[in-house]
């Protein structure tokens, strides 16, 4: 049987009160380089699918890579649905939203798909040599490179049909320098984005940058602890929006929960007027984008904060239905694996007015801080390490700094930001955004330069 | 021969073949909120050809042809490599399977997870929990063209438990957990009774200065000092030039106190298996022994690199992923005092329960620096209460071998994947606020 039929039998034959099956096909690539070896080369193939039932207010969720039990693996989520409406006195339900019949096919410039093998090995090999050739204290490197063409069909009970072509293509580049025991530094480059293999090309200066940038880390100063003013650069910015304020607007860890829901509550201040903070499901080329989520709804420019003032959370169907909103089209799932959940898509600070020369005027002692190696929060809490990072002395730039930590209040630090920069810069890294278990889903996030007093910083 | 290798026609080859049937359960803010059962299988297909490494993975678990040529297609361009994939060995056969796990219903791992919220529930009614319970079985089928053909069933299940309790100004988020490969093992209670504890030393926040402290890490903190570590223990890491341990063998790098030993044999190990994800039976690898560093761990193919045999620690976290080397169960070595006698000697410092940013930032040098999650103060042998927007800083190099106050004798599985005891370290750099 044709997998479509399969798919709407299934559904047909469901008496759950809502039904919704999504179906991937997968192809993807990988080339890995580890120092002068070539780590991996691999072609793969993938094909699975979930069913996700709600019977009686609860969800019953199937995952499976035999299509041909559909039908069967349907019968089990209604089941398994039943079973948690029986025991859950906390009933779900869904916003209604439109039904949706659509087709989205990804235009790629060079679909990496007719790439050779050949072709995007010797590329990678060429970005490995540089990372390699650049300096004798380069001890190690890795240069990746990862494609995946997903075909998503998601059909649900309401009548929608989507056929959605998503495209990811990823480089990331490292380098290791040594000078001897414990004085071990990395620099990297990561890219992320929804395009064709043109994306990857010309990254010969982003090589030489990390081979650079781990060298040079060899003999910078780590920094001493403390309270600092301090810039981000559009990158660490991004990060830090994405990471400590981001996951705070998802509603799906608030909706349930009113203490938290209080917290969260809209039209409260939560920074000055200059900063607005948006969530775009589609801006064009980058890595974050979803025409549809992951349960058929239209994606949306979402205003979290707007002049300072919280306007809106994410929602998925369900989050919205509780809290008598209107879905966001931020329901995704990294693949098949999964159920949807709230999550981002590309998420930035909006243009300020303000110069990097006027941010650094005025600052007698701080820090320049730029790129994340990566952060982590726990709601209120967050922790960013910069990739690297200057000192700033009477508002110039000194010299590099190591081990840059910042950490904070997101609330207190939002309130913090006392300038905004007119140069804006989103950024889709290799990796991607980790939630639920659900890692690395395709997001990008930006900003231009933010400035931020009363920082604290842990150096060594 | 199974149809992939036969397929092969002479030239040599590896197929992995992974069922995996997990069934996690939900719970949201206390309540139930989803079920869901997960069966998966993809097999995953290693070559070499003309002395070349090719790899392709598939859930088509049928189709053998289109397999066989996507991965001779990559090993067109693949390294030149040395590895031949090992022949059969005998081996003692390691616990794997449990099948109490295996007849744990829907409805049993409900209950489980209902007691529990329940339980917590009772201690404060302000609080706001989230459970999970995942019970998995899997399957793992491993053949070669030298010979290799073995199968497993393993076991596993995993319970995680979040509790929020947020007040004016003030939000206290705690996380436990517990994973075992013999359902015996779960450690319910432990679970149950740390967050009651932990919750009522959180009730008052005390100020932090900053200075120079003592350090207590509790099992579960102590992944701040072990994970760098840990890291310098990969043989890739040591034959790349990556790992400060590189060439060290012999040297004493830490406290004599201290041993570090990873085991893929232990009987009901969280990641005990009889053979690795290459075939490769489980062994014991000591990596250090009252301070001297004694060896590192290795998969076939950093093995052939650096001319030394595997340990048995080629690991692939599903079927989609080539080998690559993971510890198996670490186990750090116990002292003789109780996390309580080891805080009572204390006359100013912390005890740290978890931090943020784990993994982050440059941790092979050892550096670290990572803001408390879950921290309390430590004032003349008591916890006096909880403290906020802290940091802590060091190297763990250092703090492990020239600063060991003390290792507790409540060692316990944390993060699927550690054995450890309390670990008490002086001279963390601490950077807190004072208000």
């Amino acid at each position: 049987m044709k997998e479509k039929e399969l798919l709407l039998q299934a559904i047909a034959g469901s008496n759950a009160d809502y039904t919704e099956i999504r179906i991937e096909h997968e192809a993807r690539s990988q080339v890995q380089f580890q120092k002068d070896k070539l780590e991996n080369l691999e072609s793969s193939t993938e094909l699975g699918g979930i069913v996700r039932c709600l019977k009686q207010g609860g969800w019953g969720i199937a995952v499976l890579n035999d299509i041909s039990q559909l039908p069967q693996k349907t019968q089990e989520a209604e089941r398994m649905a039943s079973l948690v409406g029986r025991h859950s006195s906390e009933a779900a339900a869904l916003a209604e939203v439109p039904v949706v019949q659509q087709t989205v096919h990804a235009k790629l410039e060079r679909d990496f798909r007719d790439v050779s093998l050949k072709e995007k090995k010797e590329l990678i090999a060429s970005y490995n040599r540089i990372l390699l050739s650049h300096d004798k204290r380069v001890v190690s490197t890795s240069a990746r490179y990862t494609d995946s063409f997903r075909e998503v069909t998601l059909a649900n009970s309401e009548g929608t049909f989507i056929v959605q072509q998503v495209p990811d293509i990823t480089l990331l580049l490292v380098a290791v320098a040594s000078a001897g025991k414990t004085n071990i530094e990395q620099g990297f480059e990561t890219l992320g984005s929804a395009a064709g293999f043109e994306f990857v090309l010309g990254r010969e200066e982003q090589a030489t940058n990390a081979a650079k940038r781990a060298v040079d880390l060899l003999s910078a100063r780590s920094v001493d602890g403390g309270k600092y003013t301090v810039i981000l650069d559009p990158g660490l910015a991004g990060v830090f929006i994405h990471e400590a304020f981001g996951h705070g607007c998802e509603a799906d860890f608030l909706f349930k929960n009113e203490r938290m829901a209080e917290i969260m509550t809209l039209g409260k201040r939560f920074a000055n007027n200059e900063l607005n903070v948006i969530d775009d499901g589609y801006v064009p080329g980058l890595r974050g984008n979803i025409p549809y989520d992951d349960e058929g709804v239209a994606r949306a420019k979402t205003y979290l904060i707007k002049n300072g003032i919280l306007t809106s959370l994410l929602h998925s169907r369900e989050t919205a239905k509780k809290m008598g909103a209107i879905p966001t089209g931020n329901a995704r799932a990294i693949s098949y694996e999964y159920e949807p959940i709230v999550r981002m898509t590309n998420t930035y600070i909006d243009v300020g007015v303000h110069s990097f020369d006027e941010m650094l005027a005025g600052i007698d002692s701080g820090i320049y801080a730029i790129k994340a190696y990566g952060g982590q929060t726990m709601f209120e809490q967050f922790t960013f390490s910069a990739a690297y990072a200057y000192e700033i002395v009477n508002g110039e730039l000194g010299e590099m700094l190591k081990d840059v930590v910042l950490t904070g209040n997101v609330f207190k630090t939002l309130r913090d930001i006392d300038m905004i920069g007119d140069d804006k810069q989103l950024y889709g890294g290799s990796g991607g955004c980790g939630k639920g278990g659900q890692f690395p889903l395709p997001v990008t996030d930006g900003s231009p330069h933010v400035r931020i007093t009363n920082v604290m910083i842990g150096g060594k | 021969m199974n149809s992939f290798l036969a397929e092969l026609k002479g030239r040599q080859g590896e197929l992995y073949h992974l069922q995996t049937q997990t069934l996690p359960v939900k719970f949201r803010s206390g309540k139930l909120e989803s079920i869901k059962s997960k069966e998966l299988e993809g097999v995953a297909l290693r070559v070499i050809d003309g002395g070349r490494v090719g790899f392709a993975t598939t859930t088509n678990v049928k189709d053998a042809r289109g397999l066989v040529r996507a991965a001779l297609a990559t090993a067109t361009f693949g390294e030149k490599v040395s590895l031949a994939f090992p022949a059969q060995e005998d081996f003692p056969p390691v616990d794997t399977y449990d099948p109490a796990i295996v007849e744990l219903s829907q409805s049993d791992l409900v209950e489980l997870g209902q007691d529990l919220i329940a339980r917590l529930e009772r201690v404060s009614s302000e609080v706001d929990i989230n459970l999970s319970i995942n019970k998995v079985v899997e399957t793992v089928k491993l053949t070669n063209t030298s010979g290799v053909d073995v199968e497993e069933e393993r076991t596993r299940i995993l319970l995680s438990v979040d509790i929020e309790k947020a007040r004016e100004g003030d939000i206290f988020l705690l996380f436990e957990q517990s994973e075992a490969s013999y359902l015996s093992e779960l450690q319910v209670d432990r679970i149950a009774n740390s967050l009651i504890q932990q919750l009522h030393w959180g009730e008052r926040i005390v100020p932090t200065a900053s200075k120079s402290l003592p350090v207590v890490f509790s099992p579960a903190g102590a992944i701040c000092l072990l994970l760098p570590v840990i890291v310098g223990f990969n043989g890739k890491s040591v034959f790349m030039g990556t790992s400060p341990l590189k060439g060290r063998i012999g040297e004493t790098a830490f406290s004599t106190d201290l041993s570090i030993t990873d085991d893929g044999a232990i009987p009901h190990g969280v990641r005990s298996a009889s053979f690795d994800d290459e075939g490769i039976p489980t062994t014991h690898t000591p990596l250090a022994s009252n301070g001297v560093i004694k060896g590192f761990v290795y998969d076939l193919r950093a093995a052939s690199l650096a001319g030394v045999e595997s340990t048995g620690n080629g690991s692939r976290g599903g079927f989609r992923n080539p080998p690559k080397i993971a510890m198996s169960n670490v186990t750090i070595s116990v002292g003789t005092h109780s996390q309580e006698e080891i805080i009572a000697k204390i006359d100013e410092g912390l005890l740290v329960e978890s931090a943020l940013g784990l993994g982050q930032g440059n941790i092979i040098s050892g550096q670290f620096s990572n803001n408390v999650a879950v921290a309390f103060k430590i004032e003349h042998g008591k916890i006096v209460g909880r403290v906020k927007n802290t940091m802590i800083a060091g190297n763990a190099y250092a703090l492990l071998k020239d600063s060991l106050i003390a290792l507790g004798n409540d060692r316990r599985s944390i993060h699927g994947m550690l054995d450890t005891p309390t670990i008490a370290v002086g001279g963390v750099n601490v950077i807190g606020q004072v208000k």
